[in-house]
């Protein structure tokens, strides 16, 4: 069975250690104490006129490099090894065939890696034109250049673009381009310098598979690559395997290292004959490259103008750094100030859902979004470009159970959730925050679709190649045409400090649901001791009110007990209305205490017989109304439940009142019936007397109102404020119907459950809110 | 020998008591004492009638309201002493809370008598319940 053949295979290239290095050099790895040659690269003999093999064993200082004693080497290598680090002085120089030559060397892999690269002239066709700036300017002037280029730089753009242009002039190449990696590795041309017949790859996207993970790995650690000549072939280190380590030499530092033959061919594709690349690290991970490409010709730039190009690229690591980390605090800055305006509002509103979205400030102004939604105490508020209402619940209904956390973001909704593709124009962006699951109140922000076009560098579905043998050998792909890719269902994402500020509101409007939450509870704690303290102080006063009172109505019979029979008629009528004013303020009094004793005394709720309590009340009333022609009417008498000296009082009060206002009609009728439903008891009580005028109704159930029709009727404006008080306890209900001089009928709904107003207030006052 | 001890803060009411028994073709002996305090002192011999030989009396008519110890206090008081265990305890009181009446029967009260609000009234009430407890009434003290 044939292993899978997928893009994954480049990944496995073991590219650190190919076995072979470029043509232009020479490699030697030595014995780091003795400097015996461990291996060699098998163009060596062109150095040295033995055949490689034989070097394997040998001193250092036994060889002759070029009529170049080895003991000069060996020299060499003694004052440099006594160094803590070798490399740091690098390159070292050695004068072979009239040139000079580059010696590199640095320690890793336990051994001694000696490499001598040519001079540059050796390799490049020298182009009259092409100034050589790396001759003629010291690494300060170019290390000032570039900062200042840093500095100067408006904006990342010009940045990247400007280092591009500085790489070109130092290097020479036809190309140089500044590649930066997306999240999923694949990258994208951001910057390019070229040469004017070249055709730009400016915004190009290249496939991540085009450099593989473990490229990317190596990338991080050796900041520079070059290959010189993709046409030659590479040459091999001798022995295959190093020392007894089972496999070659690790060459990761070593500047001569063969790159993969896939890559190779990959260049070659593409027709570059030389390309250089240098890594672009941001916060410890590859942000991207520069990476260069030479047509025509082969290319080397050597050791020191490498340095120089490697400190620039560094450099520029380190401006975006700063840069970026600039951008993200100016922004967090006014994210931040916003947040805080945002919580200022919502506290001086004091009201969650008008300090987010009735200002001129709103939600929306927390991020990047350009809709919003906040879903909250049932009540559903769109900002800016939103869905519509439906969609945002089904979307909502949706969030809910994909995601478990507070949090929820996302740049490409309709990839996840298939039916916001309808409404991908306004919202592929989503981040949501939940403000409460229970109440199901969620805070939504939207971001548009960006439909791109994206310019791949060939088709991004890299094909498989199968070689002329057969085998399914990975070939890299071999065209690089413009290929067009529309990209749907995304929006730009969501920054971190977006999602942060997001966080940091969620935290300032749970804080004021509870802030809120706890004040009406203290309000409610607070009513409820001035209601307490109110209804004794009524009580009180109404009490004490009492005793002077009885004393004047006392004294008054007194006297005239005493001096009645030698009053004057009309002293004794003036004496009359004295008692007759005590009397009423005594009735007043005892009706006010009534009423506030409603309130203080607790329920006992019992199963009432109403037809005996009725009849008893009406033998009680009847015997005031000697004379009248009067008759009460029952009909049904339904159970009800009910806190027995309080019904008492409510059809106490009923009846008498029907009695009362029946007393000019010639044949006063009264009729009660009870009619019963699964939830209630309701009792009617008519009468056929003089009626309310319904303009009036709003008073007739309130404390000391009288209505007009009733100014000839003794009263006081308590009766009915009692049964109302009495009633709300019973969490019943009190109504009227009437026509004036016809009829009117109370009505009494006493509810059938037992549970009842146990607290004296609940019934008056607003309901607490608990959450 | 003391017939009533009636303990009333209100000058009128105690003024009004006044004629009331005046009227009465066979006045009883009575006491007036104007707060909760002293009534306690005079029925348990304490305080100022601390060795006092008072005459106890048949029949205590006692407000709710005084200054000082309540009423509800001096029924306490009386009821918890062996010597007045049995003392006939009336509440007259303008108080028609059922919460107050409850409260002193509990603490022993042998009755509530509602003070009404006229002088007819006061003094029908009056005679019939000196009628009761004073001659109907056989008290053992």
């Amino acid at each position: 069975m044939q292993p899978t053949v997928d893009l994954t295979n480049c990944d496995r290239e073991p590219i650190q250690w190919p076995g072979y290095i470029q043509s232009h050099g020479y490699l030697l790895a030595l014995d780091p104490t003795t400097l015996t040659i461990w291996q060699a690269s098998e163009n060596c003999q062109e150095l040295t006129g033995i055949p490689t093999e034989a070097l394997i064993g040998q001193p250092l200082h036994t060889l002759t490099l070029h009529h170049v004693p080895g003991q000069e080497l060996v020299d060499l290598l003694t004052v440099a090894l006594r160094q803590d680090d070798p490399a740091a002085f690098n390159p070292y120089r050695l004068k072979l065939k009239n040139q000079h030559w580059y010696v590199v060397i640095h320690l890793h892999d336990d051994a001694l890696i000696l490499e001598l690269e040519p001079p540059a002239d050796a390799v490049n066709i020298t182009d009259a034109d092409a100034p050589l700036l790396s001759k003629a300017l010291p690494v300060q002037v170019l290390l000032a250049q570039t900062m200042t280029d840093i500095q100067r730089s408006s904006s990342l753009a010009d940045l990247l673009e400007k280092t591009a242009h500085k790489v070109k002039e130092l290097t020479g190449y036809d190309r140089v381009m500044i590649y930066r990696f997306g999240d999923d590795w694949h990258g994208e041309v951001v910057a390019e310098a070229r040469e004017s017949f070249l055709e730009p790859f400016l915004h190009m996207h290249y496939p991540a598979s085009d450099i593989p993970r473990q490229a990317r790995e190596l990338y991080k650690v050796n900041l520079v690559r070059i290959i010189v000549d993709t046409y030659k072939p590479r040459v091999p280190i001798y022995p295959v395997q190093y020392a007894d380590r089972g496999r070659p030499l690790d060459l990761t530092h070593a500047g001569l290292r063969a790159v993969s033959p896939i890559h190779i061919e990959y260049l070659q594709n593409m027709g570059v004959r030389s390309s250089m690349s240098l890594s672009l690290i941001y916060r410890g991970e590859l942000w991207g490259l520069i990476s260069c490409h030479h047509y025509a010709t082969a290319r080397l730039v050597d050791y020191p103008t490498r340095a120089s190009v490697k400190l620039i690229s560094q450099l520029l690591s380190t401006a975006l750094e700063i840069r970026k980390d600039d951008e993200d605090e100016a922004f967090a800055q006014t994210l931040h100030q916003r947040e805080q305006h945002i919580h200022q509002q919502m506290l001086a509103d004091w009201d969650v859902a008008q300090g987010l979205t009735r200002h001129p400030l709103t939600a929306l102004g927390l991020n990047t979004a350009t809709g919003g939604a906040l879903l909250f105490e049932n009540q559903l508020i769109r900002l800016g470009q939103a869905p519509e209402e439906a969609d945002i619940y089904s979307l909502i209904e949706w969030l809910k159970t994909t995601s478990p956390d507070v949090v929820f973001q996302t740049d490409q909704l309709p990839n996840l959730f298939t039916p916001a593709e309808r409404y991908r124009a306004l919202a592929s962006g989503v981040l949501m925050i939940v403000l409460s699951r229970e109440m199901n109140e969620y805070l939504l922000w939207f971001k548009p679709e960006q439909k791109q076009t994206q310019y791949w560098g060939g088709n991004p579905e890299k094909p498989v190649v199968r070689d002329e043998a057969g085998s399914e050998r990975l070939s890299p792909r071999k065209s690089f045409d413009k290929w067009e890719q529309l990209v749907r269902n995304r929006s730009d994402p969501w920054r971190q400090v977006e999602v942060a500020t997001a966080l940091k509101l969620r935290e300032n409007i749970l804080q004021l649901v509870t802030q809120k939450a706890n004040q009406i509870r203290a309000l409610n704690e607070q009513l409820r001791l001035a209601y307490e303290e109110l209804e004794a102080f009524s009580y009180t006063i109404s009490h004490d009110l009492r005793t002077p009172l009885s004393s004047i109505k006392s004294y008054t019979e007194i006297y005239l007990e005493d001096y009645g029979d030698t009053m004057p008629t009309d002293a004794r009528a003036t004496f009359d209305k004295i008692t007759r004013a005590s009397d009423r303020m005594a009735m007043l009094i005892r009706n006010v205490m009534q009423y506030s004793r409603m309130s203080r005394t607790d329920l006992t709720m019992e199963p009432l017989a109403v037809k005996p309590l009725i009849t008893q009340l009406w033998d009680e009333l009847r015997a005031g109304e000697n004379g009248r022609d009067l008759t009460i009417q029952l009909g049904d008498t339904p159970q009800i439940n009910g806190d027995q000296t309080m019904v008492a009082q409510v059809f106490g009060n009923l009846l008498s009142n029907a009695v009362k206002y029946s007393r000019q009609v010639p044949r006063a009728r009264i009729q009660v019936n009870g009619t019963e439903t699964d939830q209630e008891v309701v009792y009617a009580i008519t009468d056929n007397g003089i009626g309310i005028d319904m303009k009036q109704a709003g008073k007739v159930f309130e404390l000391f109102q009288r209505l007009d029709s009733a100014v000839n009727y003794e009263g006081y404006g308590v009766g009915l404020a009692i049964v109302k008080r009495i009633m709300s306890r019973h969490r019943g209900k009190v109504w009227f119907e009437s026509s004036p001089m016809h009829s009117t009928t109370f009505f009494v709904a006493f509810p059938k459950t037992t549970q009842s107003a146990q607290t004296d207030l609940s019934a008056d006052m607003p309901k607490p809110i608990t959450s | 020998m003391l017939d009533i001890l009636y303990i009333e803060d209100n000058v009128d009411e105690a003024d009004i008591f006044k004629r009331v028994i005046s009227r009465l073709p066979a006045p009883p002996s009575y006491k007036i004492i104007v707060s909760g305090t002293e009534a306690i002192d005079y029925l348990l011999q304490q305080g100022t009638y601390q060795g006092q030989s008072v005459p106890m009396p048949r029949l205590v008519l006692v407000d709710l309201n005084l200054p000082g110890q309540s009423g509800f206090e001096v029924i306490q008081q009386v009821r918890a002493n062996s010597r007045t265990r049995y003392m006939s305890m009336v509440v007259y009181s303008t108080s028609d809370s059922p919460k107050d009446m409850r409260r002193v029967f509990d603490l022993g009260a042998n009755a509530y008598l509602i003070k009404p609000g006229s002088y007819h009234e006061v003094s029908d009430m009056l005679r019939r319940a000196i009628e009761f407890w004073l001659t109907q009434n056989q008290y053992m003290p």
